[in-house]
């Protein structure tokens, strides 16, 4: 029989705050009634703990679950998704202001067929001036006047 | 450098603002004693697993209700609690288990140690096998205990001490028949 005023089962799950514990050990060194008490409390506790504890058999899933999708209009809020907005219009306003104006064929025509005509008239000026320095030589060597 | 793991107030902080990637290192931390502790409550692997997923699911939902961070365990097994016993309720009554004696004379092999625990507790009530579940296994103090059980400290003494007194008478014999 152990001492009712001692409490062994608090005590072997540590429930006795410091002086209490310290006079439950006292005692139980002069008492072998509560020695065996202890002991007996101590070996139900030592052989619960010989179940261990099991694994998790599967991940409690919970990123899949709808409950803890973000709303949609909490998805405009997060960082990575304004990012990309931001990359995205800056791509376009810059495609837009830096668009090349439209092309006029008629215009493009009109300017080459110019430059072409200027060219065949810096080719006929040549050609003439270089045909009257030929006929003023002819002229001078056999004083022929060719015209 | 000294790394400080996170404190699970500062993943309650961030789970309560919608940070699901914190609420999950939360579950993480607590999946496995919530799971044991429902185990070992509801004696079926499958139905424990699908009310830890439900425990968790309520907690997530009723964190903003929690006042107390510091006291998440408590908490939590609280809605453990909650929820095991709501199963138990739907549950038809169940034969009593037999208990499984050692075989006198022999060394006990830890696996027949385990059945004999097991068949034990078994054998307790449901409120006296919760009591041992989270004082033995989960080790909260009797305050916590009263919290998680709605009750007042005495009554879970009293389960726990009448739990461990039969479990005693039960477990000792195992052994002295050894």
């Amino acid at each position: 029989m152990s001492c009712e005023q001692y409490d062994w089962k608090a005590y072997a799950l540590g429930e006795l705050a410091g002086s209490e514990r310290r006079e439950a050990e006292a005692h139980s060194a002069t008492c072998e009634g509560c020695r065996g008490e202890l002991a007996h409390v101590r070996l139900t506790i030592e052989t619960l703990a010989v179940l261990r504890e099991e694994e998790v058999p599967r991940r409690i899933a919970f990123v899949s679950d709808k409950v803890f999708e973000p709303r949609w209009w909490q998805t405009f809020l997060r960082p990575s998704f304004a990012a990309a907005c931001v990359i995205a219009a800056a791509i376009l306003a810059h495609g837009f202001m830096m668009r090349p104006a439209a092309v006029d064929n008629a215009e493009i025509q009109a300017a080459v067929n110019k430059a072409v005509a200027e060219v065949q008239q810096r080719n006929e000026d040549a050609v003439n001036r270089v045909d009257k320095k030929v006929m003023s030589f002819y002229n001078v060597a056999t004083g022929i006047k060719y015209q | 450098m000294i790394f400080r793991e996170v404190e699970d107030r500062d993943l309650i902080a961030k789970a309560r603002k919608g940070n699901v990637e914190s609420y999950n290192l939360l579950v993480s931390r607590w999946e496995k004693r919530v799971f044991n502790y429902l185990l070992r409550l509801v004696s079926n692997r499958e139905d424990a697993m699908d009310v830890s997923q439900e425990v968790f699911l309520k907690a997530y939902q009723s964190l903003p209700k929690l006042d107390d961070p510091e006291r998440f365990g408590a908490w939590l097994f609280r809605i453990a609690h909650n929820e095991a016993f709501s199963l138990l309720r739907r549950r038809k009554p169940e034969g009593e288990m037999p208990v499984e004696r050692g075989t006198v004379g022999r060394q006990l092999l830890p696996i027949e140690l385990s059945l004999a625990v097991e068949t034990a507790l078994k054998r307790l009530s449901e409120d006296q096998r919760e009591a041992v579940l989270l004082k033995v296994y989960q080790g909260f103090k009797f305050e916590e205990m009263a919290e998680i059980l709605s009750c007042p400290v005495s009554t879970v003494k009293s389960r726990l001490y009448t739990a461990l007194d039969l479990l005693k008478a039960t477990l000792c014999e195992v052994h002295h028949e050894l």
